[in-house]
Parts: C-alpha cells; sequence; structure tokens
C-alpha cells in the first residue's frame, strides 16, 4: 500500500513535516493509518505548532482512504444491477436448473460436490456448451485433472443443436467451441495467476464495454485446495479464502457465474459429504450435492444450500451419452 | 460565567416531556422480527448472530433489514415497518439482492393486495433507498468503510436529518484465516503497529464504538460459529484460543451441550457484543400443512442475556416464520 512519501508527489500537502509527524507514531503508510486510531492522531496534531496544516494533510490521507474501499450503492442501485446484469445461465439439464431457480446465477459461486464418477466434470461439460452455445458466452474452463474432453463438448453440442439440424454445421460447431478456453492449473498459484490474469483482462474489456466471460468453470478446485490445507497453520486456509473472495469478486464486479467442483468424503454413518471442512461451507453462494447410484445414468442432486431457495430440495436428471 | 449563563443552565434546557420525545426519537428502540423479538434493542447494542452454516443468518439480516427499511405508514396505509435507513456491509459477498426485493414485495402486497402495481412499486423504490450497501473484500476494505463512515452519516444527517441507522455486518469472521497469515513488510521504525489478526480487530472495534458514540446505531453482526469436533482435536483447538470474555458459567453449560463452539474471536470482540444468539439448524423437517414440501427447521436461542426459551422457526418464500 502506498507509502506516504510516494503520496507526496500527489498531494503536497503531504510534506516533509507531517512526515516526521507521522513517523513519530510509527505511521509511514496509508495502510499504517488504518490501523490507527484516528481521533487521537487528530487530538496529537492539534497540539502541534502547524496544526492547521496537518489537518488538512490528515484530511487528505481521509480521502485518499476513501477510495480504497468500494463505492456504497443505495437498494435501488443494486436492484437495477441485479436485473439489468445479473442473469440466469440455463445448464442444460432440467431438473438443476429448476432446483437451482432457473440455472447457476451470474454474481454467484456455485460448489457441486459430489464422490467419483458422480457426473460432476460431465455437468461441467455440459454446461459449458449450453452456455457457450444457447447465451453466446465466453467459458473459462480451469481443468486441474486433465478430465476436460474437447470431444465431449462437440458431442453434447450436436445433441443440443439437434432439433434444428442433424449435425451442426462445422462453422457454427467451431464458432462455439472457440468461445470456450480451457486451462489447466495444477496448483493453487497457477490458480491465482491465471484469475489475476483474466482480472486485468476483463478490467479492460469492460472500459471497452464488451464483456463476452460468463462463466468460469473450475474442476475441481478441491484438488488445488486440498493439498495446502495441512493440519496446522493458517496459510492454507488463507489462501483458500482468498481465492474465494477472488472468485467471488470476478462474479460480482464483471458479472460472471462461477461453478467449481468438490470432492466428497466420508460424514457421520459413512454418509459422504463435501471435503474441504468447516471454513469453507461458508465461501460459496450455493451448495449441491451429487450421487448416483451404481450402474444407472440418473443423476440426484440435493441443494445443500441457497440464498433465496430453502436447502434440502432434490431432483433428478440424465445426461445423453 | 455570566450570571446570566448560570441562571439559564439552572433552568433547564428541557421539560421531562420534551427530553423523552427527543431520546425517543434519536435514540429509538427496535422492534425486530422473529426469532429477534424476545428481546428489546435499542441504539448503541451489538447484537451477534452465531450459528454454523447454513443455519438462516443472512437470512435472517435481510428479513431484519425489510422490516426496518418499510416505512410505519405512508400515504394513510400501515406497513408496520420501522421506516429507518439499513446500512449493510458485506464481508462475505453472498449477499442477494433479489431475495430482498422478493421478501420485501411480499410484505408490500400482503398490505395492499396486487391491485395497485405502480404504488406498489413507488414503495418498493421507497423502501429500498433506504438500504444502503457495501461489499469489502479484505480487511483493509473494511478498516478503510468504517473510517470513512462517520463522514458518510455526517453528510446525510445534514441533509436528512434522520439518525437511528441499522448497521448490518455479515460475516464478521470472514477474514480470520487471511489476517492470522498476514505479515506485513517490515518498514520504518520499531514503533510501527503490526498488521495482525489482533490489531485489526481491536481497531474495527475501536472504531465502531467511537460511531456509536456519535451516531446512534444498532449494530448487528452475523458470525459463523466453527463446529468443534470430537476428540482431540477440540483438546488442542481449545488450549490455543481459550474462550474468554465469557465468565459466567454458561460457557461451561456449553461445552458439556452438544454440539460445543468453538469461539475464535478474541476477547476485544467479545466484550464489545452486549447481544447474542445462536442459531442453529435442528434435524426436525416440519411437514406443514400449506405446503407438499417439508420446511427446514432452525433453533434460535438467546445466549447473552440468556433466555430459557428455544424458538423454533421455518425460512420460505416470504421470509422467517417461527413455528413455536
Amino acid at each position: 500500500m502506498a507509502s506516504l512519501k510516494r503520496l507526496e508527489t500527489e498531494f503536497p500537502i503531504l510534506d516533509r513535516d507531517f512526515q516526521s509527524f507521522c513517523a513519530l507514531r510509527g505511521i509511514f503508510t496509508v495502510q499504517d493509518f488504518l490501523i490507527h486510531d484516528l481521533q487521537s492522531l487528530v487530538a496529537d496534531a492539534e497540539q502541534q505548532t502547524s496544526s492547521e496544516r496537518f489537518m488538512q494533510a490528515i484530511n487528505q490521507v481521509l480521502c485518499v482512504i476513501d477510495g480504497l474501499h468500494r463505492p456504497w450503492s443505495n437498494g435501488v442501485e443494486l436492484m437495477e444491477d441485479a436485473q439489468k446484469n445479473k442473469h440466469v445461465l440455463s445448464t442444460g439439464c432440467e431438473g438443476m436448473d429448476f432446483l437451482l431457480r432457473g440455472g447457476l446465477h451470474k454474481g454467484q459461486v456455485t460448489e457441486l460436490a459430489g464422490p467419483s464418477s458422480s457426473g460432476k466434470t460431465q455437468f461441467c461439460l455440459l454446461t459449458a456448451s449450453t452456455v457457450a452455445y444457447k447465451h453466446m458466452g465466453g467459458v473459462i474452463y480451469l481443468d486441474t485433472g486433465n478430465s476436460f474432453s474437447a470431444k465431449r463438448i462437440a458431442q453434447f453440442l450436436n445433441q443440443i443443436s439437434r432439433p434444428a439440424f442433424d449435425e451442426m454445421q462445422p462453422i457454427v460447431l467451431q464458432k462455439v467451441m472457440n468461445s470456450i478456453l480451457c486451462q489447466s492449473v495444477f496448483d493453487i498459484f497457477s490458480m491465482f495467476d491465471v484469475l489475476h490474469c483474466l482480472e486485468s483482462k476483463l478490467k479492460s474489456q469492460m472500459c471497452r464495454g464488451d464483456n463476452d466471460e460468463i462463466l468460469i468453470i473450475i474442476d475441481s478446485i478441491s484438488s488445488l485446495i486440498t493439498p495446502i490445507l495441512g493440519s496446522s497453520g493458517s496459510q492454507g486456509r488463507a489462501l483458500m479464502v482468498s481465492a474465494m473472495s477472488l472468485l467471488k469478486k470476478l462474479a460480482h464486479e464483471y458479472n460472471l457465474a462461477v461453478l467449481v467442483t468438490n470432492h466428497t468424503v466420508g460424514g457421520d454413518g459413512g454418509i459422504p459429504k463435501p471435503a474441504l471442512g468447516e471454513s469453507w461451507k461458508t465461501l460459496t453462494h450455493v451448495r449441491l450435492l451429487l450421487s448416483r447410484d451404481c450402474g444407472s445414468d440418473t443423476y440426484h442432486v440435493s441443494l445443500l444450500k441457497h440464498p433465496s431457495a430453502a436447502s434440502g430440495k432434490a431432483a433428478k436428471f440424465i445426461i445423453n451419452n | 460565567m455570566s450570571e446570566a449563563d448560570v441562571k439559564s443552565w439552572i433552568n433547564g434546557d428541557e421539560s421531562a416531556k420534551r427530553m423523552l420525545d427527543r431520546v425517543l426519537t434519536s435514540r429509538p428502540s427496535f422492534s425486530l422480527p422473529p426469532p429477534l423479538h424476545r428481546i428489546p434493542l435499542r441504539v448503541a447494542n451489538v447484537v451477534e448472530i452465531a450459528g454454523p452454516s447454513p443455519s438462516a443468518k443472512t437470512q435472517i439480516l435481510t428479513q431484519t433489514a425489510v422490516s426496518c427499511v418499510l416505512p410505519k405508514v405512508w400515504n394513510g396505509v400501515h406497513y408496520g415497518g420501522l421506516g429507518r435507513p439499513v446500512l449493510y456491509i458485506d464481508l462475505d459477498c453472498r449477499f442477494d439482492v433479489l431475495r430482498l426485493v422478493e421478501m420485501l414485495r411480499h410484505r408490500i402486497v400482503q398490505v395492499n393486495g396486487c391491485s395497485s402495481t405502480a404504488g406498489n412499486e413507488e414503495i418498493l423504490k421507497l423502501s429500498m433507498r433506504q438500504f444502503s450497501y457495501i461489499r469489502c473484500y479484505d480487511s483493509f476494505e473494511l478498516l478503510a468503510t468504517l473510517k470513512t463512515l462517520h463522514h458518510r452519516l455526517q453528510k446525510e444527517k445534514e441533509s436528512n436529518g434522520i439518525g437511528g441507522h441499522l448497521l448490518m455486518i455479515d460475516s464478521i469472521g470472514a477474514f480470520h484465516w487471511v489476517d492470522r497469515a498476514s505479515t506485513t513488510l517490515p518498514l520504518g521504525g520499531k514503533n510501527r503497529k503490526c498488521l495482525s489478526l489482533q490489531n485489526v480487530l481491536e481497531i474495527v472495534v475501536e472504531d465502531l464504538r467511537k460511531l456509536l458514540l456519535i451516531h446512534p446505531m444498532l449494530v448487528i453482526v452475523t458470525k459463523t460459529a466453527i463446529v468443534g469436533t470430537t476428540g482431540n482435536e477440540v483438546k488442542r483447538n481449545f488450549k490455543r484460543w481459550p474462550s474468554s470474555g465469557t465468565p459466567d458459567t454458561s460457557s461451561e453449560l456449553e461445552r458439556l451441550q452438544k454440539p460445543y463452539f468453538r469461539e475464535y474471536m478474541p476477547s476485544i470482540w467479545q466484550s464489545f457484543v452486549t447481544h447474542r444468539i445462536l442459531v442453529q439448524g435442528s434435524d426436525d423437517h416440519l411437514a406443514m400443512p400449506k405446503s407438499q414440501e417439508n420446511d427446514l427447521a432452525y433453533v434460535s436461542e438467546w445466549l447473552l442475556p440468556r433466555l430459557n426459551i428455544l424458538d423454533k422457526f421455518v425460512v420460505r418464500d416470504a421470509g422467517v416464520f417461527l413455528v413455536s
């Protein structure tokens, strides 16, 4: 965070006198201001000979601090933003869309948990295809286990468009496939890398007003997080929380839907429950638990948590081969 | 001091009736919807809603915001709200504005019926304008928000003249892990305060305390309670974070009860909180006669002050409802 010395070039009122006044109280950066009691600082400043200049300087720093947080918005603005920008993306699965009140909501992070071979990756691929085709939006697919299959995507796309054509026009297929970007990431640091790059790209696109990315899929986020969640120490959890914070920020500021998958572990009585523990539970907006009976192609999904629907609801769906 | 000054001082400034009127308008009490209805809450109270995830904490906040922003009477129609501004600081970034709108619409339609759509929209907008929202992605943004909140409220007071806000923070422990792991670059002198979990919360409490002195507000904060697991882990973690600040024997009792909640907020926060309510999911699914679906039931219990009443409630489209 900016040091006072650096700010002097922009705001000459923060001169050397003021800097040494602050340095005496252990304040060197704007960040130090934040963790300092401003009232006692003001009281101190009033005792000084050049109190007027110091007060001006403190007010100047307060203005800088005012720029550090997001602007307040009132309910009407929020409502308009939600109605205009926070659309719902159909997943291509009727049962799932019904459960999720229409599908994946932009601005929200949806977690899909389930044991191995319960259809998580299939669902991700289907959603990627549906969103790219029906909503004509870009999809960022972060693949952590080399399970992304372009062939399967093409297959899904052909299924989705079947009522219109027998086989999708190669040109259309190519265009839709081009809007799904797959990136392999194998540790949380490269995920941060990708997301930070994406953020700066989205920021510049936002200025030009052409955002086409509308969905981020991370399959599976738990394989990135599990290795860093050691038994002791807070670094791992700190990384997990900041990663989710970044995802929620991207989702809200740039109107993206985020879908992440999680594996399951045995809970009470051997019933599978989502992995990653207690502190993970609060991080996502929507939590789904997926399961499949052995040998059948019917998937069962139940809602563990949703911001606007009662939890506990369940649905069934089939993903065609 | 001149004689006239002394005389006017002795004469007093206002009658008891005027003072009561003034206090009731500037330091109002809030009658809030269930499950917060058991205890009369006043400005300068700090209420903590604790509960594991999910336990309808954000839902309770949204419901409370609805009855707060809705006007009491408007155009001769009684809406039964408090007509007070709400400030919502979202640290979890999981607030759903459409849910707030949905619940407000329910309340308005309940009063007006669906007949006057234009009128309903107007009252909705009027209420929504009372709602202010900010999201913070890290502790710095929270501190920057609190540091500049005074100026914002001051400006608002000058232009509207209304005080008595409801300040909500969802949820206070959101940056716990990030702050625990954070380190500051060594720079400058030895007297520099370093950034740590303890320091951040100390200054958050300090800033809130100062805000409450100047601006009459009721503060409602949610906190994710961490369910302690059995066996060694509890012992180990318990040693690390002794739950201080609750000197009464109730904490002893809580520990015996199942499940056991681990306190992770520092004592400075715990002594700042004046009221605490615990919410948690209950295992019962209540079959409601009206709807075919089973509603998931939640249980709330006041821990501070301790009331030995358990309230059971369900969450439906229209909001939170008591069932027993």
